[in-house]
């Protein structure tokens, strides 16, 4: 009987264990954490940033990558725009989204549109690394020297079809996402990479309206 | 009762119009343009390339912008997905010989009729069947194109070689003579399209693909 406990016991540490992202440990005081990554978010305004989008296929030899840059301004405030290989331009202010493609501008109301919604709301958490305080998402905690590793696994359903978990690295010096990796059910993913971050620097509410 | 009148006017011209449509086009029995005597060579079977398209498709007044790849498996074997600009995946089909098998697709594109029409609209591009269909050869009495018809259950399709560039300038999906779908490619490069537009005429279904990447 002893053995048979051992063994469970051997069996759960192990897939425990197998849990964890490599060269990551759990953070003991994840408290600590949420409130100081909530703070330090309290003290951005503005943010802008150049991004490197990988889109992973199993299938596919290669990946898809694009690029582009970010602009972020409280309260609600997102430019999201692809300079290469295409020009596409998402722009969230407050309750309107702004869509570019080949030079048309197409204005959404984002409530009356449960997907803009969630997308509003997933962009501009994930920005700020927000989602971590968001009910809808079963968070973990890890770390290593460099970086804190937050794993959101989604928890309602609709989500639930088409994202299996996000992970949001974030930079132990100043709290800033500087990646996040989004993993599909099949196990393809999306990973962005944050590079030139600036905070708190001027940005003009014009650059968030779209003509 | 003039409604009815109009409308069975407009009918007769439509229908003269298709009539003639193909009539434009003889068959083929001239030595001259014995190149274009052979089942043509499928554009996206190159040396198991994958290529990368932003794609638009135009439904009932509905926009799907994204990214749309191709990468060719085996040699009769293609693989398309397609994505939003965000990375989410909204559609994986898979085109293997005759068969055709959906890996995934999101509840926007999961219905059957939209579904069955943009499979049939990529495999008639991919041109996955042709060689188990019927087919035989055309010109147009000008001389421009060199026509390769070929059956598809109750459909033929119609590919245009331009006898100049020997590209495959256009294709129409057409049933009795009437054109449901014509696919335009143009901006040639290196022997492969820059742009495919495939335009519905009896649904409002369009799809634009614009070449990023091969």
């Amino acid at each position: 009987m002893n053995k048979l406990i051992t063994l469970v016991l051997l069996f759960f540490s192990t897939f425990l264990f197998a849990q964890i992202p490599a060269g990551y440990k759990q953070v003991k005081d994840t408290l600590a954490f949420k409130q100081k990554m909530e703070a330090q978010s309290k003290l951005v305004n503005t943010i802008e940033s150049d991004f490197t989008q990988e889109k992973y296929l199993s299938v596919m030899s290669e990946k898809i990558i694009t690029k582009g840059h970010f602009l972020f301004k409280k309260v609600n405030m997102l430019r999201w725009e692809y300079t290469t290989p295409l020009k596409y331009l998402i722009a969230i202010n407050k309750d309107k989204m702004y869509i570019k493609d080949n030079g048309k501008v197409s204005k959404y109301d984002i409530n009356s549109n449960k997907m803009f919604k969630s997308i509003n709301e997933m962009m501009v958490n994930t920005v700020q690394g927000n989602l971590l305080t968001s009910k809808d998402y079963k968070a973990k905690y890890y770390e290593n020297e460099k970086f804190y590793l937050l794993e959101l696994t989604p928890l309602q359903k609709g989500a639930k079809d088409f994202l299996k978990v996000i992970q949001l690295y974030i930079d132990k010096t100043d709290y800033a996402v500087v990646k996040v990796k989004m993993i599909e059910p099949s196990d393809d993913y999306t990973m962005i990479d944050f590079s030139n971050r600036k905070t708190n620097q001027p940005i003009g509410d014009e650059k968030f309206i779209v003509k | 009762m003039k409604n009815l009148l109009l409308s069975s006017f407009i009918a007769i011209l439509f229908s003269c119009c298709t009539l003639g449509h193909y009539g434009r086009l003889t068959d083929y029995n001239s030595h001259s343009y014995s190149e274009f005597f052979k089942i043509p060579k499928p554009i996206f079977g190159e040396n198991f390339n994958s290529f990368l398209f932003k794609t638009n498709i135009r439904v009932y007044g509905k926009d799907f912008s994204g990214l749309l790849v191709t990468k060719q498996m085996q040699p009769n074997d293609y693989r398309v997905i397609f994505t939003t600009e965000l990375g989410m995946k909204l559609f994986d089909f898979e085109f293997k010989d005759t068969a055709f098998t959906l890996h995934y697709c999101v509840p926007q594109f999961n219905r059957p009729a939209l579904l069955k029409t943009i499979q049939k609209d990529i495999e008639i591009l991919l041109m996955t069947k042709l060689n188990a269909d019927a087919h035989s050869f055309l010109i147009d009495k000008k001389r421009e194109y060199a026509v390769f018809k070929s059956k598809d259950e109750k459909y033929c399709n119609y590919y245009f070689t331009e006898i100049k560039t020997k590209n495959i300038v256009k294709i129409e999906h057409s049933k009795r003579n009437t054109v449901k779908t014509t696919l335009t490619l143009t901006n040639y490069s290196d022997n492969f399209p820059s742009a495919i537009l495939i335009q519905h005429h009896d649904i409002k279904l369009k799809i634009e693909l614009n070449l990023l990447k091969k």
